[in-house]
């Protein structure tokens, strides 16, 4: 290696990152050559924590899970759940649960164009999206009672129903996003300073992005035509009509361009479900105890596919729980995204895959060397954690 | 006479003052502009928020790294303060002469502030931190981008006027009643997008770039030095924005007699101010190397078109 080759260290603490994680650039001038990736430092053991709780009161501890798609992952639990105790929801709570998650995607990618604005320089972009996010939000907070942990579903159905007078709202609310997101496109598509750092930037090719399992809006923009939504339909998505947005220029710029044309979609999924709202009961009374069995549940996150696995033993609370957030598919592509790439690209390169750290990290013992793994208790862990904090 | 001049008049207090009402003016815009409200609490409007910011960082810890170079790190606050500050006397501000003018002063206005790119190019490299030897290097490259066209369109004047001294070409603005920006208006722009690059403000705040390399080349800097350091750069808006003024906006003087002149030279300059920080809301960051290779390709040229127009136009 020659001289001019220095390593930069890209975090845990970082302003381009939102959440800790580690990225040790090796850079020549301003261009990558080199990257290595390091997760793990909000682990938060959410899992261990899903099977000391009861399955209603893990629909709340499932939320925390993230705090951005929340919806999400609820959603994806009280399938599981549902699918284990064979009962499922009634139509009408199908549909308000379709209705949160679309608006729930609308608020995550507001905020993501947003943020990746902010990742380029553009903090005027960054303003403008988050307070249009506003009126997602408040449209949330009117259906659910709250604007971000929205505790919208119970197992069978859902906790509250959408009344009459919150149609109208919405419809307006929908106009108004509907009106921005046109916006919102045309500078993406037009504003030259965006182009410049976003066109053939972080470049994930077709067969790449195959190979490394990405998922959901990364996966979209190399052009790969899948969405949990068609391939697996859940809640209301087999009925309501709506199409996959892809983009095959495999760059950040398609990548901002699915999210906005995604925006589109999810206001048309709205309308539609907001028309034709199934009268009826909005849950069903389910035991408390699950079965035995086991199930895994997908769902389409707003940074893509979601999953969950639940073992029951027939008791009222989860043998085991895993949750594979979406971040972690896409972080397989990360390293292919930036080598090549110059100091410059990194914020919004690591941006554009929507990371979201807390979500994704999960420990294991491992023995890097010989390959053995083991499993510690708590008290073990506190001692060790003790130990290494002795000076 | 001279000491109040130098200390009050048109010396160091108003320019402070000025820096300070220039900063509140450029934050409150920009943050309007992005539906936001900027600076509220401190003073009538937030107007104190700039002097309240100065105040806290004199008071904060100076933290100095055992590894940075401890000659080196102490001097470029000061001498970053230093310089602007001189460069301003050259500008007029309170009547057609500046507080101190000789011929060939133009030149030494440009000297400074190529001394202010390689004062950031030496903070950035005294403090030995990685972001920020890349941030000096950023800026000492992104020197190589603006300043060629700067020092070309700003020289354009000088030759209409036959001077190389600001205040010559003020007056001969004012004596023939034609400012410059009428027989060069591409230098005018130039000028304004080179400023943006000196200021390293969006779409040039590249050596800074807050989510790529945290705070630059100022990474480093903590407590009185970098509250120096942002003084500094409230004293190159104004600076630049004087400089501006002065040179295509017929300086000082107005259509109006009954208005004295330097209430002229606050409206211009805040008029330039508000041209700047409008541009700022406006775009997304660009990376160095399309930053150097975008002023090389276009910026280069359309200032020796100017000049060239400029030399027909004499004819």
């Amino acid at each position: 290696m020659s001289e001019s080759v220095f390593t930069v260290p890209v975090g845990p603490q970082h302003p381009a990152l939102k959440e800790p994680e580690n990225i040790t650039l090796t850079l020549d001038g301003e261009q990558i050559v080199d990257a290595k990736i390091r997760l793990g430092y909000v682990h938060r053991g959410a899992e261990k924590a899903f099977e000391n709780r009861t399955y209603v009161q893990n629909l709340y501890l499932v939320e925390r899970v993230c705090g951005i798609c929340a919806m999400a992952h609820q959603l994806c639990y009280a399938n599981n759940v549902e699918a284990l105790l064979g009962v499922e929801a009634p139509p009408r709570a199908k549909y308000i649960r379709t209705i949160v998650a679309e608006l729930e995607r609308i608020h995550s990618h507001l905020l993501w164009v947003g943020v990746a604005g902010h990742e380029i320089g553009f903090d005027t972009l960054f303003m403008y999206t988050w307070q249009d996010r506003e009126v997602a939000l408040d449209l949330m907070e009117r259906i659910t009672g709250n604007r971000v942990l929205h505790a919208t579903n119970s197992i069978g159905g859902v906790r509250r129903d959408i009344t009459s007078d919150m149609i109208p709202q919405i419809k307006k609310g929908l106009a108004y996003l509907g009106e921005r997101t046109k916006y919102y496109k045309k500078i993406a598509l037009t504003e030259k300073t965006i182009a410049k750092r976003a066109v053939g930037v972080g470049v994930l090719k077709t067969q790449d992005a195959i190979a490394l399992c990405a998922v959901g809006p990364t996966a979209r923009a190399s052009n790969i035509k899948r969405d949990v939504r068609k391939y697996d339909p859940y809640s209301a998505y087999d009925e309501i009509p709506f199409d996959i947005v892809t983009n095959d220029g495999c760059d950040v710029a398609a990548r901002i361009l699915v999210r906005i044309d995604e925006l589109e979609q999810c206001a048309r999924i709205l309308e539609y479900a907001v028309d034709k709202l199934p009268q009826g009961p909005i849950k069903v009374r389910v035991p408390r105890s699950v079965p035995p069995g086991e199930n895994v549940s997908l769902v389409e996150a707003p940074r893509g596919e979601d999953i969950h696995y639940c073992k029951s033993n027939g008791s009222d609370r989860p043998e085991r729980y895993k949750i594979r957030a979406p971040t972690l598919a896409n972080w397989a592509s990360m390293k292919k995204m930036l080598i090549g790439g110059s100091m410059a690209d990194v914020p919004i390169v690591l941006a554009a895959i929507d990371p979201c750290m807390s979500c994704t990290d999960r420990v294991a013992f491992v023995d890097a060397k010989s390959g053995k793994t083991w499993a510690w208790s708590y008290e073990q862990l506190k001692k060790y954690a003790q130990k290494r904090s002795e000076r | 006479m001279d000491i109040i001049g130098l200390l009050i008049f048109p010396g160091l207090a108003f320019l402070l003052a000025l820096a300070w009402f220039y900063e509140w003016l450029d934050r409150k815009f920009f943050a309007r502009l992005q539906n936001r409200y900027g600076p509220l609490y401190t003073g009538s409007h937030g107007l104190l928020q700039p002097l309240a910011d100065f105040i806290k960082l004199l008071a904060k810890e100076d933290i100095e790294p055992t590894a940075v170079d401890k000659p080196l790190f102490r001097g470029v606050p000061i001498l970053i303060l230093a310089l602007p500050l001189t460069a301003l006397f050259l500008i007029p501000m309170s009547g057609v002469n500046a507080f101190v003018h000789f011929e060939g002063d133009l030149i030494f206005t440009i000297f400074i502030m190529s001394l202010l790119a390689i004062m950031a190019f030496l903070g950035g490299w005294s403090s030995t931190n990685r972001f920020s030897t890349l941030g000096g290097l950023r800026a000492a490259m992104q020197t190589l981008g603006y300043e060629v066209p700067l020092a070309i369109v700003l020289i354009g004047p000088a030759i209409v006027a036959r001077s190389l001294s600001i205040t010559k070409i003020v007056e001969w603005q004012v004596v023939n009643g034609i400012w410059m920006i009428a027989l060069a208006p591409i230098g005018f722009g130039i000028t304004i997008l080179a400023t943006l690059a000196e200021l390293e403000k969006v779409p040039f705040d590249i050596p800074g770039a807050e989510t790529e390399i945290v705070a630059g080349w100022q990474t480093e800097f903590s407590g009185r030095k970098l509250a120096l350091m942002r003084l500094a750069l409230d004293i190159e808006l104004v600076l630049a924005a004087g400089l501006t003024t002065a040179l295509f906006l017929g300086g000082p003087s107005g259509p109006i007699a009954l208005i004295p002149s330097v209430v002229w030279f606050l409206i211009k300059s805040t008029v330039v101010v508000l041209i700047l920080s409008n541009l700022r809301a406006l775009f997304a960051r660009f990376k160095i190397d399309q930053m150097i290779s975008g002023s090389w390709k276009y910026l280069v040229p359309l200032a020796i078109l100017q000049i060239v127009i400029l030399q027909l136009l004499l004819r």
